[in-house]
């Protein structure tokens, strides 16, 4: 037990936060700051949603590139809907859920029921979904949204005493991340939605013989996929005041990097939604340390790819290497 | 006769440390057909595979006319004159049939080393006829039936300067008339010298043919006498007759009433047809055939894993219409599968997770597992079963076989099934497990189960049935009852006789209509021409002008060339997303050298070696690491542009000098430089891959890695010269597109990789690799162009054009998918 606690993937993702955490404290002035940390994880809550469903993906040893484009193309429809057709904002946010769950039904209905590997075809409505955007909304930006619609993404829960007289706030969207990350743990962890994926990861034959609805089950995880993404269209547009179609371009391989990273395998059988927690703070504090530290954004991408590689590698051989421990125990 | 050509000597081998074969004597002497005989499981296959290189033997002697042999690989043993013709060939199925002969046997090639196609085919065709068989060479081999691709393969096989020959159940599915041809084959090979080992159930045959047969039994040769010596009866006993060594634990049970009846069932898919049993409660009915008779799929197609053509089904006198495993489980059927690595477990999920994998909804509130449930199944499972495991959280992979079948039957026995069918459930399973199996098993009958017991074993179908059914190519053969029939009879009537249908093996009809459509190139210029032709019409000044088709062909020359590249990745299975950054990355290194004043030339060599290295890079990173280069490409795609933008600044790079700006600006004899360039490297590439050894080795390597292996190819050198190749085009467009429109843009091949692909694949380049086609992308990029100046003549809005990119990718993948079912490449 008391092994485990040092060994498990989970802690040692969890001392690699605390030792970047204590180096950008130390290093980089202005990095430890109750406010601005709180401020800047508004910014992770549409990739952390993105991510969760996405380790469900990954766990199956599928892919979906196409989920920052499902986030566009919500986020369009949302805000045409509400301008334009002037339908409620509730119902405009509705639709925008509906949309991105239509949009990965679509993936995942062709992806297992004509057998073509997700990852071409999420590669292609990649462009055709973000294309959507641009042609529904002819490239040009909604914004005036209503108080209350904004306050989702930047609204304040409550103060926090940060001591010296000084005080924070507690975001809004971080509770609404918190639930689909609570929900998405659930679901991985103790539910047979969960068990069933990485049996279908790990040998899909032996999932379709031992009952798996192996075809259902996948239409089902992409499907929800498009859903989450749609709800994170509506924080992605509170956030920014703005629905417009180039919004989340590139989110695929943040949150793709945060599964990877949380210890989550590209071939498949195994997920972690607690590890992909911890990859989230490890990529948000790396970026904002980065930042802090003086580093252009442009540049950052280049090390969240080099660490989207690193521990894509390291989860191979760490898997690997496993195996050989409990082999030799026996 | 004289001595042997070939000795195999006190041969032994084990895998996971059970012995497939024990010190097995074995020798073929020139001029003499051998028959091999034995039981499934009796070694055969592995003396084979070992004989021809594919497996090292633990101990023992490969003797070659007095010479010792080590053999390391197959090439090697074709190279020492040792040729196999395996049961199930794995074959490029995209391939034609002439070049799946001879690929590894040395197509025709002519002046600077390119393939002579029309020799090739030639070569094909004489040796197909000399086997007296006439078909079409140039076909797709995934399109001929098993029959022919069996006889293609003997062909070729025979081709060699073979001295060693084994054939592996050539006849398994082959009509008299082919058997026929066959065996005049195999006596003309005989008669050259050749010494041929032949494998095979069917015992007439063998008797019929071999001058010596050869008995088989539990890894050891039993005896090796003249086929004179020998009859049916006496091979068979010989075949089956093992001392009993191993306790069955059979108790009898009382017999109840009917609990599944199948009347006159059918497969869809032809392995058995008009099947009808019944089984009873307490009743265990052992099912016997050989490989190929059926039984498995009789029993997947009742699990609902196979679609049924005919025929129906009842437990407890209820019809059952099964169409899924889930359904099968509800109406109370549990089928144990035949392999278990495969079929069976999940091999780095606990016990735990492994035995309530069925169970798991019932245990279940609102998708909530109840873990306490979970584990009070598991630890009574484990224990009912006696399974031997340190915990129930140890990965089941670390099991023994024997342990991890237990866990896998305790899983179906959780179910209480009404009915239980085992497929082979004591395969690969140590003596003591064996016996506990068995007494599992009787032990279920005795609470009421029906049981259907195959196995390849006669002495374990003898000990543990109540009734025996036999089960030979797919079609009842007999009914027994063990205690009073003998082992014999059971045998005899499980052993496949040839069948006298000719116009089973008749190649799949095809009509004109799907075989016009097959070829893309004529598709994509049709469906051009339609659509220039309509725009002529509609459009008469703007678009049916030459400046204007200058311009189509100008805007699809890039991600033409491109496309090349990524054409031939996707051929050999890959796939790489990053040339769009890649080429952005390069452009801007090229630019920045030609603005510091270095010749042209020396900014192109410079381009192409810096695009080779960095998508060499990519290939490496995922062939080492093991990861698919999906992921690679995806971090690639962010990098390149990441340090794109480092060195520029993030600014435009403009004003390059005019000699640099000449590379892609002009006109050779009229014609715009950039399209001489799409023509060279299209010419080029259709040439490495249609004509180059190394071309049609990739295509081999994306049809099936597998058989690629089986002919000794690389995939890490196939994988890296494609991508190679992919690179020196990126550094190619790097240069030209910014000479041709004057700067590099922070953006510049933003989205290429897209249009790269998408010309590939409406080109006709199958997206799992194996096939491609450089004029047809030539065609599909200029498609892409087209539509673009299409839209922008119809004035539509210029924002909805990244749908066409992405939607036209997957209409070509879903007419991809549709016309693969149509040829039989996929299941």
């Amino acid at each position: 037990m008391i092994r485990r606690l040092f060994t498990s993937r989970e802690s040692i993702l969890l001392y690699v936060f605390a030792a970047m955490f204590i180096a950008f404290s130390v290093k980089v002035e202005g990095f430890f700051d109750w406010f601005s940390l709180l401020e800047i994880s508004r910014y992770w809550v549409v990739v952390g949603m993105l991510a969760v469903p996405m380790t469900f993906i990954i766990a199956t040893s599928g892919i979906d590139l196409s989920v920052g484009s499902i986030v566009a193309m919500s986020g369009i429809i949302l805000g045409l809907l509400y301008s334009d057709a002037q339908v409620p904002i509730v119902v405009a946010c509705l639709a925008a859920i509906l949309a991105g769950a239509l949009a990965g039904a679509f993936n995942g209905g062709v992806s297992s029921y004509l057998g073509i590997p997700p990852l071409v075809v999420t590669l292609a409505t990649m462009a055709l979904f973000r294309g959507l955007a641009f042609g529904l909304s002819q490239a040009r930006s909604v914004s005036d949204f209503p108080d209350a619609f904004l306050w989702l993404s930047q609204g304040d829960a409550f103060q926090i005493p940060t001591g010296a007289g000084g005080s924070a706030y507690f975001p809004v969207p971080l509770f609404a991340l918190a639930t689909v990350i609570a929900v998405g743990w659930f679901l991985m962890r103790h539910s047979w939605v969960g068990r069933f994926t990485e049996c279908l990861g790990e040998n899909e034959t032996a999932a379709h013989f031992a009952a798996i609805p192996v075809r259902r089950l996948k239409l089902g995880l992409y499907t929800a996929c498009g859903a989450v993404c749609g709800i994170a269209s509506i924080f992605n547009t509170a956030l920014y005041s703005t629905a417009k179609a180039d919004a989340a371009t590139g989110m695929e391989l943040e949150a793709i990097a945060c599964v990877v990273v949380g210890g989550t395998r590209i071939s498949g059988g195994r997920g972690s939604v607690l590890g992909t927690l911890l990859g989230l703070l490890i990529i948000g504090i790396l970026r904002y340390g980065l930042k802090m530290a003086g580093m252009r954004s442009q540049h950052v991408v280049i090390i969240v790819g080099a660490l989207l590689i690193v521990t894509a590698v390291l989860n191979e051989r760490m898997a690997s290497s496993g195996r050989h421990a409990w082999g030799e125990a026996k | 006769m004289n001595g042997p050509i070939l000795q195999l000597s006190g041969i032994r081998k084990s895998f996971g440390g059970v012995p497939a074969l024990r010190g097995v004597q074995f020798d073929v002497r020139p001029g003499e057909i051998h028959g091999l005989v034995g039981e499934n499981g009796a070694g055969k296959s592995t003396l084979i595979n070992i004989a021809t290189g594919l497996l090292k033997p633990d101990a023992g002697e490969i003797i070659l006319q007095g010479q010792r042999l080590s053999l390391s690989n197959t090439r090697q043993a074709v190279a020492h004159g040792i040729a196999v013709v395996h049961q199930e060939a794995d074959l490029f199925a995209q391939m034609s049939i002439a070049e799946n002969m001879l690929l590894a046997r040395g197509l025709v090639r002519g002046p600077g080393g390119l393939i002579n196609w029309p020799g090739t085919y030639r070569e094909a065709d004489r040796l197909v006829t000399a086997l007296g068989e006439s078909f079409n060479v140039r076909e797709p081999a995934g399109g001929l039936s098993v029959a022919r691709r069996m006889m293609a393969e003997i062909a070729a096989a025979v081709s060699e300067e073979a001295r060693v020959l084994f054939l592996d159940e050539p006849t398994s599915s082959l009509t008299t008339k082919e058997t026929k041809n066959l065996f005049a084959q195999i006596r003309r090979l005989r008669d050259a010298g050749v010494g041929i080992v032949y494998v095979s159930h069917r015992l007439e045959e063998v008797l019929e043919l071999s001058d010596r047969v050869t008995v088989m039994r539990d890894g050891e040769t039993v005896e090796t006498r003249p086929t004179a010596d020998l009859t049916m009866d006496t091979i068979v006993s010989s075949m089956v007759g093992r001392e009993v060594d191993q306790i069955f634990a059979k108790r009898s049970v009382p017999i109840g009433a009917v609990r599944l009846r199948v009347e006159g069932v059918t497969s869809a898919s032809g392995a058995f047809s008009d099947l009808s049993l019944e089984v009873r409660s307490g009743e265990i009915v052992g099912l016997y055939g050989f490989v190929g008779a059926g039984r498995s799929e009789l029993s997947q197609a009742l699990f609902g894993l196979h679609p049924l053509a005919s025929g129906k089904a009842s437990i407890d006198g209820k019809p059952v219409a099964i169409r899924s495993p889930r359904q099968a489980v509800a109406a109370g059927l549990a089928y144990l599968p035949e392999d278990r690595l495969v079929q069976g477990i999940f091999r780095e999920h606990s016990l735990r997770a492994n035995v309530s994998v069925v169970r798991l909804r019932d245990l279940s509130t609102a998708t909530w597992i109840h873990g306490n449930k979970e584990k009070a199944l598991a630890s009574r499972v484990i224990g009912e079963m006696n399974v031997r495991a340190e915990s129930m959280e140890q990965p089941i992979g670390t099991l023994s076989g024997g342990n991890q079948q237990k866990v896998v039957f305790g899983r179906w026995q959780s179910t209480a099934p009404k009915v239980l069918i085992l497929d082979e459930p004591t395969r690969g399973v140590d003596v003591g497990a064996k016996a506990e199996i068995h007494k599992l098993v009787c032990d279920l009958a005795g609470q009421g189960a029906a049981v259907v017991l195959i196995s390849s074993e006669l002495p374990e179908i003898m000990a543990m049935s109540d009734r025996v059914v036999t089960l030979s190519e797919g079609r009842l053969t007999g009914e027994f009852v063990p205690a009073t029939d003998g082992e014999e009879a059971i045998a005899a009537a499980a052993v496949p006789r040839a069948v006298a249908d000719d116009s089973a093996a008749a190649d799949r009809r095809r009509n004109p209509l799907t075989r016009l459509l097959q070829v893309r190139e004529l598709g994509l210029l049709v469906f051009i021409l339609g659509l220039s032709l309509v725009m002529t019409v509609l459009r008469p000044e703007g678009f049916a002008n030459i400046d204007n088709f200058f311009d189509i062909l100008a805007s699809a020359a890039l991600p033409a060339i491109l496309a090349q590249g990524a054409m031939l990745i996707i051929c050999g299975g890959g796939i790489d997303i990053s040339v769009g950054s890649m080429m952005g990355l390069v452009a801007a290194l090229a630019a920045l050298a030609a603005k510091s004043g270095a010749h042209p030339a020396v900014c192109l060599a410079l381009a192409i070696a810096a695009g080779i290295a960095f998508s060499m890079l990519n290939a490496g990173v995922s062939l080492t690491a093991r990861i698919h280069p999906i992921i690679v490409t995806l971090a690639g795609l962010s990098i390149y542009r990441g340090v794109m933008r480092m060195a520029t600044g993030g600014k435009e790079v403009i004003q390059l000098p005019d000699a640099y700006r000449a590379v892609a600006v002009g006109e050779i004899f009229g014609i715009p430089k950039i399209v001489c360039y799409v023509v060279a490297i299209t010419f080029l590439t259709h040439v490495f891959l249609r004509y180059t050894l190394w071309g049609r080795r990739l295509l081999a390597q994306g049809n099936s890695e597998n058989a690629a292996r089986l002919i000794g190819l690389s995939k890490t050198r196939l994988t890296m010269m494609a991508f190679a190749y992919s690179g020196a085009l990126v550094g190619l467009c790097a240069v030209l597109m910014p000479a041709y429109y004057g700067k590099v843009q922070a953006n510049t091949g933003a989205g290429m990789e897209l249009k790269a692909i998408a010309a590939a694949v409406i080109g006709g380049t199958n997206i799992l690799g194996g096939r491609g086609s450089a004029i047809g992308t030539l065609l599909g990029a200029f498609l892409v162009a087209l539509l673009y100046n299409v839209l922008i003549l119809l004035e539509a809005s210029s924002y909805w054009q990244n749908i066409f990119v992405g939607g036209l990718i997957l209409l070509a993948l879903i007419v991809d998918a549709a016309l693969q079912r149509l040829r039989g490449e996929r299941a």
